[in-house]
């Protein structure tokens, strides 16, 4: 089975390393969207499904914690799980997203395959 | 994450060159402060070129300027998650100088510099200072 990912990033340069990286990492992919903050991902949600979405904490607009609470908020959205990708390791701040709704968090940086093992472990892709 | 080879720590920092990159990127936290960031002209544009995935010679400077910017928020926010791990800090958006010579002198005064097969790079993180506007 491919899936279809969101990646949420502010960063150009960011959202086509992911991209890039999820093909490296031999993921199933069948289709990547791409938004630059939270609002513009939410209104990406209303016209496109996506299996899995990748989202950054600190961006314009709307921020990663603010785009998880909406997620949340909402009923036929809040069962797609999302994954924090930040720079941030901290354990307050990996406790603080999960509380808002994250289903795993990947610091950055990061290999390919933590991406994938990631990616398939929140999507409850049984293991080879 | 970034293919760069690395050749370990130099020695000290080299005089910068006019087409250096430096960036600046201010934190806050326990300990605010600001990070500074250089890189030869080479490594920039080579590593920005790995990291997208493209060939250097087609990279444009904009794109090199992205992926700068992406380096400096993972060299900072890796330190500062090491450094702070119980604590949240914040990091500002990263600023690209117009010249490395625009950077205050006394960012570079306790630099760490690492030789890559392709340039190199050199870190500063100066704390108790210039928190995020």
């Amino acid at each position: 089975m491919a899936y279809r990912v969101l990646i949420v990033d502010d960063s150009p340069a960011m959202r086509a390393f992911v991209r890039r990286v999820i093909s490296m990492s031999g993921f199933e992919m069948s289709s990547c969207f791409e938004a630059s903050n939270g609002g513009e991902a939410l209104e990406l949600l209303r016209s496109e499904w996506v299996d899995a979405i990748l989202t950054d904490i600190n961006m314009p607009e709307m921020d990663g914690p603010e785009f998880l609470r909406r997620l949340s908020e909402d009923e036929l959205l809040r069962s797609i799980p999302a994954i924090v990708i930040s720079t941030d390791s901290t354990s307050h701040r990996i406790a603080s997203m999960t509380s808002l709704g994250a289903r795993g968090y990947i610091a950055k940086p990061f290999l390919p395959e933590t991406l994938r093992s990631e990616l398939e472990r929140t999507l409850g892709v049984p293991c080879d | 994450m970034f293919f760069a080879e690395t050749l370990g720590e130099a020695p000290d920092a080299s005089p910068e060159a006019a087409d250096d990159i430096a960036v600046e990127l201010a934190f806050e936290g326990e300990a605010p402060g600001v990070m500074y960031l250089r890189l030869t002209a080479t490594a920039a544009r080579e590593i920005a070129a790995d990291f997208l995935g493209i060939e250097a010679a087609e990279i444009s400077g904009t794109r090199v300027s992205e992926v700068v910017r992406e380096l400096a928020n993972m060299i900072c926010g890796s330190v500062l998650s090491r450094v702070e791990s119980a604590v949240v800090f914040r990091l500002g958006v990263p600023r690209i100088a117009a010249s490395p010579g625009e950077l205050p002198e006394a960012s570079w005064h306790t630099p760490y510099c690492v030789q890559l097969s392709n340039g190199r790079i050199t870190v500063d993180i100066v704390t108790g200072t210039n928190p995020c506007p």
